[in-house]
């Protein structure tokens, strides 16, 4: 018995430690290689010095850094709402995206960005858009539950949340149909999602709120095995299902809430990160899996945005695009190798 | 007088979901280590109940009480520790080992991260041994057949170190072999370990012959509750299913299926256990059943009637009387077809004997399995003629040929 666990212990640590020097690599990467050349010593020292005021310093760290650092957290936050949602609807097809709940905070942000809501306090900005983009987030999610209990189908659940997609979609649409000139470009840039232009403040944000959740789901691992069984059963081992459930959907929201507001929605991270992280590590056991799901959504993300950025320079490619390029394929061959069933 | 308090106590309970009542007015109680089978039909209520017990589902109204404590008001971590669940659902979260897979179920003793002391991983061990599953200790429990899977379930449950554990169909979709082990799987953790089982069932027979006490569930009550051998009688057993052209004999502990009867009487002379497997064939091959005369005591006449099968009886230990061996000669007189099913002879049944050479004398066919060489022998009169068979088949497939050939 323990000689396999000493074996599935060595493996998860070979990746863990595969993956944190990945993230390492690709953040350097991201903070070194750009459209303006900055030679390898003079990043270091940049770097080092913390030097802000020249141009160069200013692209290093209010530009590179920033979306490196935002890529890195994003990723980890979609991949962690991600891993909740499959664990708590028992569907491994189902991720911030599918369920629609992406959908709802891009709307809210749009009649944030769009309208003349926040007219006079534009220094709550950041905040401001989170709250709209949880708002919307925790709405649709209200609505796709009242509607998934009552047909007790994994397919129901994803047609509900396709269908919870489109009508946010056509929303936001309207919306731009009504909205003035200027604001639209911002606005479709951002809804194309992206990390560029990512203040520090939202970093801060991000790391403060982000963290807070990151730690309590890391604290919830045990109830969210039980909850691998299914609730009657995680409910006979004593745990309160109620507040469980409402934890969980909240956490899930806030996350995949926050990089809406910052990034715009990005497909496919919370549906792929976790399955690819069961596959790494080879277990379904949440102490393991949370973590790996911060850490691997962080190393994809990143690399994601560095090949969004660099493939077709000077054209920056939506985030979005380079995430479905890998993630659609990964879902498809877990379908059809029968790796998961809906 | 100092009884044992019971484990579980139910107390004028309605159960249902939101506020439809499923099953009214329950009551009863269930002692340490004893074995109690729900039984009843389809959508009956079984389930409702059982999610009550284990406080799934509200009770309507009335209260359950587990060791005299309303099980509203248990902390849900201690209940965790007196109660677990077997559901009819199977899941089967994927990378899972069987040895993890049972180790959930030790949620309510772990600490906060949920990890295994050496303590807990023997109590896992011993599970897995309790259900005979060390073989599938390393398995994938993806890769589990369904029996495979119910034991791993049965032992999750045993590891939460319940006093009582309620299951729902155990035993739904098992082979044999696997229902049979999941039964004495669970009757060892009550006789071995003094554990409560509250099973809901299918299986009349098994749950008769294995249950301490049975609960019935029907029409939206629990019509009777108690020891099997005082509850389960055919005419119990035949409202509870409204059984037709099936019955179930409490002395055989099993269901026995009728015939229609389509085609044709048949009259057996047997008896002394020598007739139970023909009249089971007759009865599948459409024949209705006449038999006689049959000591009241033997296995033939309890399978016979239970088939509904029109018999002439004895008291036990008393020689068969003439009046009804002439009862018995007038039935023949109306049958096409004998059958002798070579039933040893004494004192007490020897009316039988001349009963057959009665039915040679009216010149009726007789089948007979009668073996060469033994005493008596039957000898065919100008009359009747004698077919000798070998085994129940050929018997019944010679008279439907016959059947078949007569105009």
């Amino acid at each position: 018995m323990s000689l396999m666990n000493v074996e599935l212990k060595k493996r998860q640590i070979i990746w863990f430690s595969i993956i944190t020097l990945l993230i390492i690599i690709s953040v350097g990467l991201n903070v070194i290689i750009g459209s303006v050349h900055i030679p390898f010593s003079e990043v270091y020292q940049i770097v080092l010095e913390h030097e802000t005021t020249s141009t160069k310093g200013f692209i290093i760290w209010n530009i590179r850094i920033s979306r490196a650092l935002a890529a890195v957290l994003g990723g980890a936050f979609l991949s962690v709402s991600g891993l909740l949602l499959q664990v708590f609807f028992r569907n491994p097809i189902v991720g911030p995206f599918i369920l629609g709940i992406s959908s709802g905070a891009t709307l809210m942000v749009s009649f944030v960005m769009l309208t003349t809501i926040t007219l006079g306090c534009t220094f709550l900005s950041p905040f401001i858009t989170t709250l709209a983009a949880f708002a919307g987030a925790c709405a649709t999610m209200v609505i796709v539950l009242s509607i998934a209990t009552r047909v007790k189908s994994g397919i129901t659940l994803l047609i509900v949340g396709l269908m919870m997609g489109y009508l946010c979609h056509a929303v936001t649409s309207v919306l731009v149909a009504f909205a003035e000139k200027e604001k639209i470009k911002g606005f479709v840039l951002w809804q194309l999602g992206s990390f560029s232009g990512i203040q520090w403040n939202e970093i801060q944000m991000m790391l403060m709120i982000g963290g807070i959740i990151l730690l309590l789901i890391y604290g919830l691992s045990k109830p969210l095995n039980a909850f691998l069984l299914g609730e009657e059963y995680a409910s006979s081992m004593g745990v309160n299902i109620k507040l469980f459930r409402i934890l969980i959907l909240l956490c899930a929201c806030a996350l995949s809430a926050m990089v809406t507001a910052v990034a715009g929605p990005v497909a496919f991270i919370g549906l792929a990160v976790p399955h690819m992280a069961r596959l790494c590590f080879n277990t379904s056991n949440n102490h393991v899996l949370v973590p790996g799901s911060i850490l691997l959504g962080a190393v994809i993300t990143s690399l994601c945005d560095f090949i969004a950025r660099m493939a077709l320079t000077p054209v920056e490619l939506p985030l979005s695009a380079i995430t479905a390029f890998f993630g659609a394929p990964i879902v498809l061959s877990l379908l059809l190798k029968r790796r998961v069933s809906i | 007088m100092n009884y044992p308090q019971p484990i579980l106590q139910v107390d004028k309970l309605n159960v249902g979901y939101h506020d439809k009542v499923v099953l009214h007015e329950l009551g009863f109680q269930i002692e340490k280590g004893e074995f109690v089978s729900l039984l009843g039909p389809n959508g009956a209520g079984k389930t409702t109940l059982l999610r009550t017990l284990s406080r799934y589902l509200s009770p309507i109204a009335g209260a359950v009480y587990i060791n005299q404590t309303d099980l509203q008001s248990i902390p849900q971590g201690h209940l965790a520790k007196v109660m677990s669940v077997v559901l009819t659902e199977k899941p089967s979260p994927p990378f899972f080992r069987v040895f993890d897979f049972v180790a959930l179920g030790r949620y309510p003793h772990t600490g906060f991260m949920g990890k295994l002391t050496p303590a807990d991983e023997r109590v896992v061990m011993e599970s897995i041994k309790m259900v005979h599953a060390e073989d599938l200790l390393f398995r994938d429990i993806n890769t589990l057949s369904d029996g495979e899977r119910q034991k791993i379930l049965i032992a999750r449950a045993f590891v939460q170190e319940p006093q009582i554990i309620l299951l729902d169909e155990p035993t739904m979709h098992l082979d044999l072999k696997h229902r049979m082990e999941v039964m004495t799987i669970l009757q060892s953790l009550c006789r071995d370990k003094g554990i409560s089982v509250v099973a809901s069932l299918h299986d009349v027979d098994i749950a008769a012959k294995i249950s301490d006490k049975v609960g019935l569930v029907k029409d939206a009550r629990i019509i009777a509750w108690g020891e099997p051998e005082n509850i389960l009688h055919a005419e119990t057993v035949a409202a509870l299913y409204d059984f037709e052209g099936a019955s179930f004999n409490r002395f055989l502990g099993s269901v026995e299926i009728r015939g229609n009867g389509a085609s044709g009487s048949v009259f057996t002379v047997g008896g002394m256990g020598s007739s139970a497997i023909l009249y089971r064939l007759l009865s599948k091959r459409g024949f209705s059943i006449i038999t006689g005369v049959l000591h009241e005591n033997d296995l033939d006449f309890f399978v016979a009637n239970s088939l509904g099968a029109d018999c002439l009886t004895e008291s036990p230990m008393e020689v068969i009387a003439p009046e009804t061996i002439e009862k018995a000669k007038k039935r023949i007189f109306k049958c096409a077809w004998v059958i002798d099913t070579g039933f040893s002879l004494g004192a007490l049944n020897y009316g039988n004997f001349d009963l057959l050479k009665a039915a040679l004398e009216m010149g009726k066919p007789i089948f007979s399995m009668r073996k060469k060489g033994g005493l008596p022998q039957l000898t065919a009169s100008s009359k009747g003629i004698l077919f000798s068979c070998e085994d129940e088949i050929q018997i019944v497939n010679m008279l439907e040929k016959k059947v078949n050939e007569a105009p």
